[in-house]
């Protein structure tokens, strides 16, 4: 190797070592902060700004506040999720997957990436759970 | 390449002043930064420096080879490069607008967009694709109309650096006639935004009066809340599927569309699907203007 590309070695090398030094700063100075889906107006808004014209008509958010499902008046299901500081939405069809354990709801949309998540829904998890499962694809 | 690049000059500066707006953030605004997005968003841009160490001789090749086609001998005069800046800027804004409008450009430039925050960290988001995308092609016709090719890289070499520091929500607006001419935080803030009204809008690189020419300008809102990212959010924070999700996404809708429609996948605006069913730009935009329309008093 020449010593042009021993230079931009190091120059990765040190790249790298930057880029984990200002993660770890992130860490450390407590950004990204605890946000929570407020209460059912928030998930409305939430799910509005996700997909333009959704305008939910039955609603339940988690008691944590981490999660929340929709019901708009066409019957399409959306499912919003805290995805780091932000949220993330999916409208949720027939290859959703769902597992009810008493009041917490487990789902899965089909997308790996976008993965799945247990939401506490109290006593509304089993009415949720049996309307999920005639979703249609 | 030339031996000169401003940009490897100007990289400690990007990190010091990404420090500061951590800092700025943690006493006004935590949500504004988070570990694992910025994570993502400084790999791609160190990913992003390697794409280009590899790719970088075949483009300074195609680059001197359209020179050698030159029509006029434009040398090295200050007026050159002063010419050479904003020809390059409107170069940019057309690479800008292709990248927006055609699938197979935004699949390269998505990963830009893909973070929901909008921070300085964001700014270093850059492609690892480019050179498949073909996104260097907006810079042939400077070479060819006779620009030497250190000049036009040197060129916008200075305008990335310049797009750098309006990736940022601590900065309000600046002085008036500086939003007239000048590519600004705030200008930049509604480019990033899923906003319907915000979509597809302010493409500029440094001089946004090319948006106010070409009729792609949208001015900040004061009533509007703005929502970064893309249209459909990752929900991840994956470093490769931010880099290559439209891409796939690309392979596997050419090999499920009916032969007529498999290029459509490629060249239309991005989703775009041949029996209607996913939303674009367009759809959304249209959408939001009846709903707003509905909404409205007479």
């Amino acid at each position: 190797m020449n010593s042009s590309g021993l230079v931009q070695l190091a120059q990765l090398g040190g790249s790298i070592f930057a880029v984990l030094l200002v993660w770890q700063l992130t860490v450390r100075l407590g950004l990204g902060g605890d946000v929570r889906i407020k209460d059912e107006r928030h998930a409305r808004e939430l799910a509005a700004d996700a997909l333009c014209g959704f305008d939910a008509v039955d609603l339940v958010v988690d008691r944590a506040g981490i999660g929340a499902l929709l019901r708009d008046a066409a019957g399409r299901v959306m499912l919003v999720r805290r995805h780091g500081a932000q949220f993330a939405a999916r409208l949720l069809d027939s290859h959703a997957f769902t597992r009810l354990d008493h009041n917490f709801l487990t789902i899965a949309t089909g997308e790996t990436r976008y993965g799945g998540v247990t939401l506490d829904l109290g006593d509304k998890a089993q009415i949720w759970a049996s309307s999920l499962r005639h979703l249609s694809s | 390449m030339p031996e000169f690049n401003p940009v490897d000059y100007a990289v400690p500066g990007f990190i010091l002043l990404i420090l500061i707006e951590m800092l700025w953030a943690r006493k006004r605004a935590p949500e504004k930064y988070e570990p694992r997005d910025t994570l993502t968003s400084l790999a791609l841009g160190t990913g992003s420096t390697v794409a280009g160490a590899l790719s970088g001789g075949l483009i300074l090749a195609l680059l001197v080879g359209a020179h050698q086609y030159r029509l006029f001998d434009i040398g090295w005069g200050w007026w050159a490069w002063g010419l050479c800046f904003v020809l390059d800027d409107l170069a940019y804004y057309w690479f800008h607008r292709m990248a927006h409008r055609v699938r197979w450009f935004w699949a390269s430039h998505v990963n830009h967009h893909s973070s929901q925050h909008y921070n300085l960290s964001t700014a270093l988001r850059q492609t690892w694709t480019g050179f498949i995308a073909a996104s260097f092609i907006f810079r042939l016709p400077l070479a060819l109309a006779g620009f030497p090719v250190a000049m036009i890289l040197t060129c916008g070499a200075f305008n990335l650096i310049y797009q750098f520091w309006f990736h940022t929500e601590a900065i309000n607006r600046m002085p008036r006639w500086f939003e007239a001419v000048m590519n600004t935080p705030s200008h930049h803030r509604v480019h990033h935004a899923t906003n319907p009204v915000y979509l597809d809008r302010n493409y500029a690189g440094v001089f946004i009066v090319w948006d106010r020419l070409f009729g792609t300008f949208q001015p900040e809102l004061g009533s509007e809340r703005i929502r970064y990212g893309i249209v459909k959010q990752l929900g991840s924070f994956s470093l490769l599927w931010s880099v290559f999700h439209e891409w796939i996404g690309i392979v596997q809708d050419v090999r499920a569309a009916p032969w007529r429609h498999k290029f459509s996948y490629m060249w239309r605006e991005p989703g775009w699907s041949h029996d209607g069913s996913r939303d674009t730009s367009d759809t959304i935009r249209t959408r939001w203007a009846a709903q707003q329309a509905a909404s409205s008093p007479e």
